[in-house]
């Protein structure tokens, strides 16, 4: 096992190295750069020239990425194209505010959906089945966008609300920040509980049928047991894998919605730095979310280890 | 479970009793379309959402009022002995936000800032102050400066925020860059910065202006790029001003707790033709173009009505305006534009590409155009850019025809020598006319303003007789307030000014 | 890949009966074919449903509600919606099928020969997915289309790229669970050959977690487009997408709501019914669950 982990954190290099190759060479690829967007129109062919040179952008495209990358393995990310920041220390500010707005709406998603999928999958073909799965269902089918504008208007014209805009940190105030988390938190929930219910259904539903729930059944264990110990257990790989997958998509993921509500999340960096072609930030980002991408889901195969003795990783 | 419910109970009384806001405070809160972008340096960013906290922490030497004016700010009086000279007399009595009394030699620091090659200002071009010859400290608040050569418009393009007075020793102490600090004399200082979220700016207390003192505590501009959640956060009152869309007008109409503020803006917005390249190398198809607009209509869908009919030089500018109304192109006519067309070779009309982005009024004037010159056989593709897209096709000079919405600036200088004159950094369209250019330079050679004006016009009326460009309007700016906000009284030369508003609470 | 699905069904259950009918004897299943039927219904025959041109403004008729002479009212140009919406199915019916049908086909493909063959071949795959995986998904899509310029076509290779990991990935997963049971280890040792192995006893046995993934997938892949067009690099106008409609009445959402209820409800309703379908085609397919 513990060669299994160490084996697959040494596969993060590989990984790490060419997602850093294909943001560097879609970056070139991407009309527009940075300069223009710091000049706008005062741009003259002088003005360019000084600032390319400031920034290190007349050298060669191998000597910049390879003076990035050479930085980067010691840990520093560099710093910012348009502010001067370092990149690393934001992103870590960062990282925080959105991780606290993906695991809120992972728990939203699977206080909704883990009790509606298990109920629904146990009463199969009933109208609760089809009203529940229709319900769980309607989260996904709105994009997020118009459910989080509608929600904003419909709270200021009801309750004459609005949520608080000045964003306050977790330990700074957490009555303030759960009241900015919620609403971004819960559309972020609902869109994801369409998803993790049904993936719950459908495996539970596989597994109800094998023979060994029959044989459970048959020994007279209690229908709790069979379901949560037995059944539930044994589903929930495939539910594992999911929420895992969610984890990683909604770092940066959220960037919708962090836009709409202010919420100065990772996602918002990183779009900033691609709308402004700020190189390090957009490198800085994109690996970092790719890290905790790779340790969430090395998380989730080490957790399928437990769930599902047969499988093992030697 | 009795203790987990209890512990549930504590944390809500905890939340529940903690302090909402201390003291109510005296704070603008200010909802804004755009987050400042890279920072706060006056000589380097360019980004319009970050001028506005640089208008309150930065002062220039001299400002322009609504009637484009030129009127004192940190310079009090100033004399021409000649055409290129000029001296400054500064007041005696400002303060830096650093706490040090600013003099001559920090504004001959400020301009030699912006003239040096490394720092890559923006105002480092004869728009600004890339005229500029030598800076002179006469004694500690007097201040020469020669220029280069003659620029008539030179004292009204100091007021621009390119050319604002700068602390040598915060520069210093922050490794030459003012992205993240302050080296001001406004009366505003710069506090926090949540990237995203929101920029707060503190009252200065040592403003040296008794009337444009800070009337508030701070002002917080919160970034609410979505133009329905900024409105709902004026309306509930988590924010007292907004920067508002014309498309949320009619929504308050008849809401008495929220007033509506504009001002004419010195923007235009219409079409650029690339005129190398066929068919709009050719000024009948140009011709037919400008006919073929419906400019009203335009106007109608693309600023919900709230623009007016413009030139390059729009009537803002007041005596430098051409009135384009009484241009021939300028009404619509699409049988003379088909007639004009097949002369030009194309019955039936071609096809071509439209370059649009950055702002809806852009997008939606593309859109409009698209279905106007469908009438006289022109298919267009609206290519709906992103921003770095569009940027480019702008500095590569790459399009058939783009929507631009530019400003005209105060002065000619930027309204016609700036977008039109041969080989000038913003003539995207390559244009080149002999006589536009000498006008421009014989405008620029004098002082004389009856003579700036006539030369100005003359180059203006070729460049409309070209139609190389199909300008469609000036639009009008809005912001929509709580009736609380009192003087805000925004114009097109600075339309985030504070000076004297008030919240009465 | 539905008619592997199909055979061993039949095999399963004596009778001719064919897929649709069970599909239609099952009211979810009628349910989500009657919805997807009806967008499939409305793309095709759209010249002969819109009543007007989609780009055709009306200056005198702007943002006027529902009436006789526009059904859904219209928007700000004075765009007839009921003519966008009909259009609308089109793009957003072919955008969410193109994307899914390059991401279903590469992600089983690469999820299969990953799952089955284990070792080098599944670490190498399993990293190029993990590398496009790694990218957020809006971000990454934004990203290429940036790249590639917006258009429909790069919009649809943009979002059918971005979901191939999660096909892989779902895929593998079964396929590794597959073979652990038993009768995998038996045909293993009556000797079938590989790719036997492979189609006869894997592919339908990942068929049900598949099926729900792609229907999750397409109304993903219309849910992608529509917030690729809130951050400003979707669809071309004036072509309308769903996703391009909604995005651009939230400024009028208060003011004409029918512009933001009417895209609204054609999103909701086919992204129901292609999820209630993948359910209901899923529980025909598995042909254990009848057992």
């Amino acid at each position: 096992m513990r060669d299994y982990i160490i084996r697959r954190l040494l596969m993060l290099i590989p990984i790490l190295i060419g997602v850093s190759i294909a943001i560097f060479v879609i970056m070139q690829l991407i009309p527009g750069d940075v300069v223009s967007g710091i000049l706008g129109i005062e741009e003259t062919p002088e003005l360019r020239a000084m600032w390319e040179a400031k920034l290190g952008l007349d050298k060669p495209l191998v000597e910049q990425y390879f003076s990035w990358i050479g930085k980067a393995v010691t840990g520093d990310f560099g710093e910012s194209f348009r502010t001067g920041e370092p990149v690393f220390p934001e992103i870590m500010k960062r990282f925080k505010i959105s991780a606290e707005l993906a695991l809120l709406a992972c728990v939203i998603a699977w206080i909704i959906a883990l009790p509606l999928g298990i109920l629904s999958s146990l009463k199969r073909n009933s109208v609760i089945d089809r009203i529940v799965r229709v319900v769980a269902l309607l989260g996904v089918s709105v994009p997020n966008f118009a459910s989080a504008t509608l929600l904003i208007l419909f709270f200021s014209k009801a309750f004459n609300y609005y949520s608080p805009v000045k964003y306050v940190g977790l330990f700074e105030n957490f009555g303030t920040n759960m009241e900015i988390m919620i609403l971004p938190a819960f559309i972020l929930g609902s869109v994801m509980a369409g998803s993790v219910m049904r993936m719950t259904r459908s495996s539970m539903l596989e597994v109800l049928r094998q023979d060994y729930i029959k044989a459970v059944r048959a020994k007279g264990a209690p229908e709790r047991v069979t379901i949560f110990r037995h059944a539930f257990k044994n589903s929930s790989i495939p539910i594992v894998t999911l929420i895992g997958m969610q984890i990683g998509g909604l770092m940066g993921g959220t960037v919708v919605i962090e836009q709409i509500f202010s919420i100065p999340g990772l996602g918002q960096y990183t779009l900033t730095g691609i709308s402004q072609r700020d190189f390090p930030v957009v490198q800085g980002c994109v690996l970092f979310i790719a890290f905790v991408y790779v340790i969430v889901n090395l998380l989730v195969d080490i957790l399928y280890t437990y769930i599902d003795p047969r499988i093992s990783y030697s | 479970m009795k203790k987990l419910f209890a512990l549930v109970l504590a944390l809500a009384l905890a939340i529940s009793l903690m302090p909402t806001a201390l003291a109510e405070e005296n704070v603008l809160k200010y909802g804004v379309d755009a987050d400042a972008a890279g920072g706060f340096d006056p000589h380097t960013i360019s980004a319009v959402a970050s001028m506005r906290m640089i208008g309150q922490m930065y002062n220039t030497l001299v400002d322009v009022d609504e009637d484009l004016n030129v009127i004192p700010e940190l310079a009090t009086s100033w004399e021409q002995p000649d055409d290129v000279t000029y001296i400054f007399h500064l007041a005696e009595n400002v303060t830096f936000h650093s706490g040090r009394a600013m003099t001559a030699e920090d504004v001959k620091y400020s301009f030699e800032r912006i003239l040096d090659p490394e720092v890559g200002a923006l105002g480092n071009s004869s728009s600004y102050a890339g005229d500029i010859d030598t800076v002179e400290v006469v004694d500690p608040y007097t201040v020469k400066i020669t220029l280069k050569n003659i620029n008539a418009p030179f004292l009204a393009n100091l007021s621009s925020s390119y050319c604002s007075i700068v602390d040598k020793d915060v520069v210093e102490a922050n490794d030459g860059s003012l992205l993240l600090a302050d080296g001001g004399t406004g009366p505003y200082t710069l506090g926090e910065w949540v990237p995203d979220n929101s920029v707060t700016v503190k009252a200065f207390d040592n403003y040296f202006d008794e009337a444009g003192k800070a009337t508030f505590d701070a002002i917080e501009f919160y970034v609410l790029t979505d133009a329905s959640a900024r409105l709902a956060a004026l309306r509930t009152g988590a924010v007292d001003l907004i920067s508002a869309d014309t498309a949320m007008l009619d929504l308050v109409e008849n809401d008495d707790s929220i007033q509506t503020v504009s001002y004419q803006s010195r923007n235009y917005t219409g079409l650029f033709l690339n005129v190398n390249r066929a068919p709009f190398d050719n000024p009948l198809v140009r011709q037919a173009i400008n006919l073929a607009l419906d400019r009203e209509e335009i106007i109608e869908f693309a600023f919900n009505g709230k623009a007016t009919i413009s030139g390059f030089v729009p009537a803002s500018l007041g005596h430098w305006a051409v009135d384009v109304t009484e241009n021939e192109y300028y009404t619509q006519n699409i049988e003379k534009a088909k007639s004009l067309l097949a002369e030009a070779g194309y019955p039936d009309g071609f096809e071509t590409n439209i370059i649009v982005g950055l702002l809806d009024s852009i997008r939606d004037t593309g859109l409009v155009v698209e279905q106007q010159l469908a009438e006289i056989g022109i298919k267009v593709n609206v290519q709906d850019v992103e921003r770095g897209q569009y940027l480019d096709a702008w500095n590569g000079h790459d399009f058939d025809i783009m929507v631009c919405q530019n400003g005209a600036g105060s002065d000619p200088s930027r309204a016609v020598a700036f977008f039109f004159k041969t080989g000038s950094s913003a003539n995207i369209q390559d244009y080149s006319n002999a006589r536009v250019d000498e006008l421009c330079e014989l405008a620029v050679a004098t002082t004389d303003t009856a003579k700036r004006e006539e030369y100005y016009k003359e180059a203006t009326n070729i460049i409309l007789d070209d139609c190389i460009v199909a300008i469609v309007a000036s639009p009008q700016e809005y912001f929509l307030a709580s009736t609380a906000l009192q003087g805000f009284a925004p114009n097109a030369s600075n339309a985030n000014n504070f000076a004297g508003v008030t919240l009465a609470k | 890949m539905f008619k592997k699905g199909k055979s061993t069904k039949n095999r399963a259950l004596p009778g001719n009966e064919s897929l649709l009918r069970q599909l239609w004897n099952d009211p979810m299943g009628r349910a989500g074919m009657i919805g997807v039927g009806i967008v499939i219904l409305l793309a095709v025959f759209a010249p002969w449903i819109a009543q007007y041109d989609v780009a055709k403004m009306h200056a005198k008729d702007k943002l006027t509600g529902p009436s006789a002479a526009y059904w859904f009212g219209t928007d700000n140009f004075g765009r007839d919606v009921f003519s966008r919406i009909v259009y609308g199915a089109r793009v957003s019916l072919v955008v969410g099928i193109v994307a899914v049908g390059i991401a279903a086909g590469f992600g089983y493909l690469f999820g299969m020969i990953a799952g089955f063959f284990e070792g080098k071949v599944e670490s190498i795959i399993m990293m190029v997915m993990d590398v496009i995986f790694a990218f957020p998904s809006i971000l990454l899509a934004l990203f290429i289309v940036s790249a590639l310029g917006p258009s429909i076509v790069n919009t649809m290779i943009a979002i059918g790229i971005v979901n191939i990991p999660v096909f892989c990935r779902t895929v593998r997963a079964s396929v590794k669970t597959v073979k652990s049971t038993d009768y995998i280890a038996n045909a293993r040792s009556i000797g079938l050959k590989k790719m036997t192995i492979l189609f006869k006893h894997v592919t339908p046995n990942v068929m049900a977690p598949f099926t729900v993934q792609a229907t999750l997938a397409l109304s993903g892949a219309i849910l992608t487009e529509a917030s690729m067009s809130f951050l400003g690099l979707g669809i071309q106008p004036p072509n309308p997408s769903w996703g391009s409609m909604l995005s651009d009445a939230r400024k009028y959402m208060e003011r004409a709501p029918w512009l933001v209820i009417f895209p609204a409800l054609f999103i909701i309703m086919t992204i129901l019914s292609f999820n209630i379908l993948g359910d209901a085609l899923r529980d025909v397919l598995d042909p254990k669950l009848k057992l």
